[in-house]
């Protein structure tokens, strides 16, 4: 693995798009992650927030979020695909390959498996003429799908190119997700993984599992699990995935710290990766205890 | 009145070939040209706006010289393909079913047509028309004025059909498309390998109707220079007789491309670019597909 193969969050930094780009590429990063509220959020409007990520040199790893999509009938479902759709042309304007979509905690959505997965369909279907991938991801408080196993599922059965999983290894380790449950999935289907670790144990509710992601995550290296976050890391690279990583870290104290500093800490959290826990196309390199 | 007739599960739509083929053009006296030495004849004015209809057999090319639709189409010079329409049973049902599965509905910009014809967004800045009367009251009666005396139905040259459309595709995103057709128009993949005319490569997808095909091209290998945006190519027209119409279509005055390896044999043949960009390609081909 190299730094190439990393990039950071824009929600992990404080302060106006030009600001957090800079940043991300004054610590040597070659790709950011896009808030899409990073964008329509700007001042000038989101065309200069689009101008802005081209003038940065940075590639655009993806942009997120799409939320609660899936298992919507009628009025609401209409309305979603409405949101999904200005999103997909957002994603177009800025470059980005691929959207995140998380999987749903609204209390209106039907938690049928064939509805799920005809929605995630029409979803990956509306990304295709533009040339955007969509990547669908288990919230560890999502209301029908929680852990990569349900994700996995309804990607799997809704068989599509253009559909694939985004893994957020916070979920994983915030669930206790066993490392065994990569094996049941098709590699090539992984479109985007995101890293982060926490500095406590796995939270118990689906409402700590909220807090914690929203408020306290830290970089990977940074955590209370850095064992099975490194065994992650390495089973993903030994299934042969090889698309981007991200950093995902929501932190209350990295939003009120100088973003240059906070991408100093992306990028030794890099090193951490590199030094500990493997390196791609080099056999795997454990660490040394000492 | 006829009972019902539900499509069946294999050809969703009632897909029944291909109504026309759309053009942009800056040039439309240019275009209308060659058509014409492709054996189309000028057949209908529109009413309004800078737009002809040319046809010959069954085949009908909409030639759009309006200038808001070439600005939104053709970013450079040369003509570019701005829209098939499908033959379906039913145009509402069809334009309905594709939105549900995810088609983004064609925007509100100046068609080539005022009728209200429904149509999804296709690759590029192409549209994709859903017409149901293509049988005894013409679509084109509400927005064309036919010329003087024209022979309404000439015949083809050669017999000449529609045969499909070839579409160039960013690497790795044959698959994505071959869902997006199968999915919202019902075509189907043919197994690897299996392949018509003078360019095999790529993917072809068969309509549900057996009667037209996409060839989804991606950029040639190590051409990371070349530019390649996703959008429709060109024609390609069938024949039965492949080198009798290359004959017929060079004593109008066409060239077509004489090396190797698309070369004109009783596989198919393509005729050279004009106009900065159009060209067609003809392959053999017994059923008449749309004709």
């Amino acid at each position: 693995m190299k730094l190439e193969d990393f990039g950071m969050d824009t929600i992990t930094l404080a302060g106006p798009i030009e600001a957090k780009l800079c940043a991300v590429r004054d610590a040597g990063f070659t790709q950011i992650m896009l808030s899409a509220r990073d964008l329509v959020g700007h001042p000038d409007g989101e065309s200069a927030a689009v101008e802005a990520v081209r003038r940065s040199g940075l590639r655009v790893t993806g942009l997120q979020v799409l939320r609660d999509f899936e298992g919507l009938s009628g009025q609401l479902h209409a309305y979603k695909v409405d949101v999904a759709k200005a999103m997909l042309r957002l994603a177009h304007e800025v470059g980005a390959p691929l959207i995140l979509a998380c999987s749903s905690t609204s209390a209106h959505a039907d938690g049928d498996f064939d509805a799920q997965v005809a929605d995630l369909r029409k979803l990956a279907m509306l990304g295709v003429p533009l040339g955007i991938r969509v990547a669908y991801e288990a919230l560890s408080w999502g209301r029908r799908v929680d852990d990569l196993t349900d994700a996995w599922a309804l990607v799997n059965a809704a068989n599509v190119a253009n559909l694939g999983l985004g893994i957020d290894s916070f979920h994983m380790l915030a669930r206790e997700t066993p490392l065994e449950a990569l094996d049941a999935i098709n590699p090539a289907k992984i479109f985007f993984v995101q890293l982060s670790d926490f500095m406590w144990s796995a939270p118990s509710t689906p409402q700590e599992r909220l807090e914690t992601a929203r408020h306290s995550r830290v970089f990977p290296g940074e955590g209370a699990h850095s064992e099975p976050l490194g065994d992650l890391i390495r089973g993903l690279d030994n299934l042969g995935y090889a698309r981007d990583y991200s950093f995902e870290v929501f932190n209350d104290d990295y939003i009120q710290m100088p973003p240059a500093r906070v991408a100093e800490r992306a990028r030794r959290s890099v090193q951490w990766i590199t030094d500990h826990v493997s390196r791609r196309s080099l056999p795997v390199r454990r660490s040394v205890a000492t | 009145m006829d009972q019902e007739q539900l499509p069946a599960p294999s050809n969703p739509l009632g897909m029944q070939g291909v109504e026309f083929i759309e053009y942009t053009t800056r040039e439309p006296l240019a275009l209308g040209a060659l058509l014409q030495q492709l054996g189309f004849r000028p057949i209908a004015r529109h009413r309004s706006r800078e737009v002809m209809l040319y046809r010959q057999g069954g085949m009908n090319i909409i030639v759009d010289a309006h200038p808001e639709s070439v600005r939104e189409v053709s970013r450079g010079s040369a003509p570019a393909i701005a829209a098939v329409a499908f033959r379906v049973r039913d145009a509402a049902l069809a334009h309905r079913r594709a939105l549900e599965l995810g088609a983004w509905d064609m925007p509100t910009r100046a068609a080539a047509m005022e009728l209200l014809i429904p149509g999804v967004h296709g690759v590029g800045d192409s549209l994709i028309y859903f017409v149901d009367r293509h049988d005894e009251l013409s679509i084109y009666d509400v927005d064309f004025v036919y010329l003087e005396g024209v022979d309404r139905a000439p015949p083809a040259l050669a017999g000449l059909h529609w045969f499909g459309l070839v579409q160039a595709v960013q690497s790795d995103r044959i698959d994505a498309w071959i869902d997006f057709y199968r999915t919202l128009f019902g075509f189907e993949p043919l197994r690897r390998g299996q392949y018509f005319g003078v360019l095999p490569k790529g993917t072809l997808l068969r309509s549900p109707d057996g009667g037209f095909y996409f060839q989804l091209v991606e950029p040639p290998a190590g051409a990371d220079f070349v530019e390649w945006n996703e959008a429709l190519l060109r024609v390609g027209l069938g024949t039965a007789d492949v080198l009798g119409a290359v004959r017929a279509l060079e004593a109008r005055g066409l060239v077509f491309v004489d090396r190797e390896p698309v070369r004109p044999s009783e596989k198919g043949a393509l005729t050279q670019i004009y106009l900065g960009g159009f060209c067609v390609e003809l392959v053999v081909s017994s059923v008449a597909g749309s004709a």
